[in-house]
């Protein structure tokens, strides 16, 4: 299936998501989380992985992409844990984590996990879950 | 190769005092900044025929003008990145007067910035902009601060370097040292223990309070026209030798953790090559430096860009004492965004151009050269300002 083909009338991906903020180049990751999918993006033209959203691949400018689903295990590349200010719909402190996947790196909440327990290497898991009204995920320690 | 090398010079500075509560609108500070930088010069405001700023600022260039009584504006605008952008006006200023497009450009930052609204509060955007739905897309993971997002390069940074927490509060002893004997530094007269540093709450994992910038009310100004005419003037002229901008590929406004290295490093690094090369000039030809620091940790991987230092060698050169006044490259002698205030990064201009005259609080001797840097993690710009001689 092609999302984004330049130059074709193809219509923008229905939003069946409640996420806070969205757009037209983005909608489709939401919606998969509603599907229970963590998707990002594969090059039609050329096989390149991409995340976040972007209507281009950087690797050959080919607008053509198909959404790839994320599963299995990835390393914890690098994290904080946030302390201050209190966020809505997080409970401080929270520990947040960039981990590859596939050699795609992918932003994930980790609340849930004990912020000491964090580390650069370990392996993670996708754990989908709610937030407030919209579809989310989190990563968990494998 | 850029080649507006030394065809410009900032001729006038000026600032407002540095609060957490100015008063008065932040229209109000950039016009008395922009004022006293005019006063500065020996220039009258009716002259100024450009203005540069950056994003982030809310001055509209066309409302300093009617307030200063500039007579027509022949350039202006904002180049983007926020605090990354804190040295592409005076990129852009030289850009200008070099080409004959304006003489008198007006590079100014103002902002109630604790009084109004506050950078540290969670990024929450509303309209489906580029730029913010890649906040959204990390704000929806819990990933909502400027200290959050990029406390996780740090994090990174610190697996790579070995560089510790007791590193990083090395950085903010110094800052806090520097600004405890700057009167205009809204930390005057306080530096901090190491106790104090460690026992300082956590902001975001690395980041205590005491490494985050202030959050500050004030403004700076200054005016740049063309080295010749800037010898005319009443102050010594500053020179911009170089000034460049950064943005390799996968650079965001914020949060980019998608190119290969997510250390806010390589930005810097494609602005330093740039700043070589125009200059002619190399790390050892500073007498100092300016490296940005919103987040205090951030100037280690800042120095290594800029070639002061090896990667992971920031850690034992901060240690070493080099960066102290006294050292061999003292840095942010004006205490520092941590310690002076936060005015984006444009009162680090403003020191820069002291050193340079010889009218620093904190004067390192004999001071020809200076790099100022421009906020990292983001796209990013840099200048080397120099001495006339």
């Amino acid at each position: 299936m092609s999302y984004g083909s330049s130059g074709s009338a193809a219509p923008a991906e229905e939003k069946r998501h409640h996420a806070p903020l969205s757009g037209k180049d983005t909608d489709f990751y939401y919606n998969g989380l509603e599907d229970g999918q963590l998707l990002i993006q594969k090059c039609d033209a050329c096989g390149t992985l991409r995340n976040p959203p972007s209507p281009g691949c950087g690797a050959c400018s080919s607008m053509d992409w198909s959404p790839h689903a994320l599963t299995g295990t990835g390393t914890i590349y690098s994290y904080t844990v946030h302390y201050h200010p209190p966020l809505p719909g997080f409970a401080s402190p929270h520990p947040i984590a960039v981990a590859e996947f596939e050699g795609v790196r992918v932003v994930g909440a980790m609340d849930g996990t004990e912020p000491a327990a964090m580390a650069i290497g370990k392996p993670v898991t996708i754990e989908f879950t709610r937030r407030g009204e919209a579809a989310g995920f989190r990563f968990k320690l494998a | 190769m850029a080649n507006f090398s030394k065809k410009a010079a900032i001729a006038g500075y000026g600032a407002t005092e540095f609060s957490k509560n100015s008063g008065r609108s932040e229209l109000k500070l950039a016009t008395e900044a922009a004022l006293a930088a005019c006063a500065d010069a020996g220039i009258n405001p009716s002259e100024v025929d450009g203005i540069s700023t950056y994003t982030m600022d809310n001055n509209n260039e066309q409302e300093v003008a009617r307030a200063i009584g500039s007579k027509e504006l022949k350039f202006f605008g904002q180049t983007s990145g926020g605090g990354g952008g804190a040295c592409a006006p005076l990129m852009q200023a030289a850009m200008a007067v070099a080409t004959g497009v304006a003489e008198t450009v007006l590079c100014y930052r103002a902002m109630n910035e604790r009084s109004e609204y506050r950078f540290g509060q969670p990024i929450q955007a509303q309209m489906p902009t580029s730029d913010n739905l890649i906040f959204a897309y990390h704000g929806f993971q819990g990933l909502m601060t400027a200290a959050a997002l990029l406390a996780v390069s740090m994090r990174r940074y610190m697996h790579e370097s070995g560089a510790t927490q007791d590193d990083f509060c090395n950085y903010a002893m110094v800052a806090r040292k520097h600004a405890a004997r700057n009167p205009n530094a809204f930390f005057y007269g306080k530096p901090i223990t190491r106790e104090e540093y460690h026992a300082s709450r956590m902001i975001a994992d690395p980041f205590h309070l005491l490494d985050c910038c202030q959050e500050s009310d004030g403004a700076c100004a200054v005016i740049v026209t063309t080295a010749e005419r800037a010898r005319d003037l009443r102050q010594p002229a500053v020179l911009i030798n170089a000034a460049a901008q950064g943005s390799p590929w996968g650079t965001m406004g914020l949060g980019a953790y998608y190119k290969q290295d997510i250390v806010p490093r390589d930005e810097c690094a494609a602005a330093a090559r740039q700043l070589w090369a125009t200059s002619g000039l190399s790390p050892k030809d500073m007498q100092m430096a300016i490296i940005y620091d919103h987040f205090g940790p951030t100037v280690l991987p800042g120095l290594e860009a800029y070639g002061f230092c090896e990667y992971g060698e920031a850690k034992d050169f901060i240690k070493d004492g080099n960066i102290e006044v006294g050292g061999t490259l003292p840095v942010n002698t004006n205490g520092g965004q941590l310690g002076e205030a936060y005015i984006h990064g444009m009162n680090g201009v403003c020191e820069a151009v002291r050193q340079i005259r010889g009218t620093a609080i904190n004067q390192v001797a004999d001071v020809e050269n200076v790099l100022v840097t421009a906020g990292s993690g983001v796209p990013t710009s840099a200048v080397v300002l120099s001495r006339d001689v």
